[in-house]
């Protein structure tokens, strides 16, 4: 294994571990922030990680050994460890003050960590839009071209839509739009509001196009309509994504509860 | 030496050791790799040693078998000091065991330094972290060393 595959590897490992420490804390927590147990964030954010790293774990596998030993990785790779470890270790040490991460600039401390935080993201996603980038231009990697295709597209999709919602997100100097009651249903696992306009579906599905597309592409691969399929699916997914985040801003809750 | 004194100068003597394990280039010279790991933890052990034996059995109602035992060994400040001099001590000691660990596993040293600070700050929970991380490599797949 090349030494940037590996550091993936070990990413989405602490990733995992970190998943550990959230359910180990969740033994022991009592204290809530805005209606939610203070290790939930956390924990969410390790799982949405290790997801994430695993994903991009297993296509750089795929690369060509000559693609996976350029130079560029290890710095690329380096900067998304950063990235992780300022994004995992802030959130956990706020939520075990048990106050906010995201949306907080009561001080200028935090007000400079949640900027950190935003460019931390950038990083991350920048990252696996690079992987994607690499996919499509590395013919000699080590899969289906189909595959390559949809992994390809599924990363750099998953990026531009991940920046365009991430940040109106962030923008928006909170999750909803519009102000929930109190004591209001939400979606459960997920924590989405069900009764107003909640910007994090649109989040996670933009996210989540790293694997929707290439698990399209893998089920299709081989077909001789398997390219129609993955730019098809792509744009339909591109629909779904930006009608969820519609309705969202219409301050429209994802399904009324 | 007051215990105040003691205190400070125990608590500054890890640090050269923590910076080390987090900074210095590791496995070249074999006195540097040996600062953290063996030299720093065997002088505070003498210290803990001298400290446990003069203080441990003057703690009225001392011991180690309830809470309230272990406090009242706790109570006096040298009492108090001894065992903070036992952290400073195994907390560096399990630092250079688990930076060897991690070595092993590949983990590039911008990753470790986190893990270390961790170890640091908090001992076990940076050790669990690392633990969890190999676990969950070898769940992978992918637990062979580097």
């Amino acid at each position: 294994m090349t030494y940037s595959a590996r550091q993936l590897w070990l990413l989405t490992a602490l990733s995992t571990a970190m998943m550990a420490v959230g359910l180990i804390w969740a033994m022991f927590e009592t204290r809530q922030f805005q209606e939610t147990l203070v290790w939930v964030k956390p924990f969410k954010f390790a799982l949405s990680l290790a997801v994430f790293f695993a994903t991009l774990a297993l296509a750089f596998d795929r690369l060509s050994d000559g693609e996976q030993g350029k130079t560029k990785w290890p710095i690329v790779i380096a900067v998304m460890a950063s990235a992780f470890w300022l994004e995992m270790l802030y959130i956990s040490a706020q939520a075990a003050q048990g106050t906010a991460s995201h949306f907080a600039v009561d001080t200028p401390f935090h007000s400079v960590m949640y900027s950190l935080m935003g460019l931390g993201a950038v990083c991350l996603v920048l990252g696996a839009g690079l992987i994607g980038w690499a996919m499509l231009r590395d013919s000699a990697a080590k899969l289906h071209e189909d595959l390559r295709l949809g992994i390809g597209v599924g990363f750099i999709l998953s990026t531009v839509l991940t920046l365009i919602t991430a940040f109106t997100l962030g923008g928006n100097g909170g999750h909803f739009v519009g102000t929930p009651p109190v004591g209001a249903a939400v979606i459960p696992f997920f924590g989405w509001s069900g009764s107003v306009g909640d910007l994090r579906p649109s989040h996670f599905f933009a996210l989540h196009a790293m694997q929707a597309v290439p698990l399209l592409a893998w089920m299709v691969q081989g077909r001789a309509s398997a390219r129609a399929w993955i730019i098809g699916g792509s744009l339909g997914y591109t629909a779904l994504t930006l009608a969820l985040f519609a309705q969202a801003l219409m301050g429209l809750p994802l399904m009324r509860l | 030496m007051s215990a105040d004194d003691l205190f400070g100068l125990a608590s500054a003597a890890v640090l050269p050791g923590w910076l080390i394990l987090i900074l210095a280039p590791r496995g070249h010279w074999v006195w540097l790799d040996r600062i953290p790991a063996l030299i720093i933890p065997f002088g505070l052990s003498a210290l803990y040693t001298g400290l446990i034996l003069a203080h441990f059995a003057r703690a009225e109602g001392g011991g180690f078998g309830s809470i309230a035992q272990v406090r009242a060994l706790f109570a006096s400040d040298y009492g108090l000091l001894a065992g903070w001099v036992h952290y400073l001590a195994f907390d560096l000691m399990i630092g250079a065991v688990m930076a060897g660990q991690m070595d092993k596993m590949g983990l590039s040293r911008l990753s470790q330094a986190p893990l270390l600070a961790l170890i640091f700050l908090f001992g076990p929970l940076g050790a669990f972290l690392i633990w969890a991380a190999q676990g969950s490599l070898r769940l992978l797949g992918k637990g062979g060393a580097a």
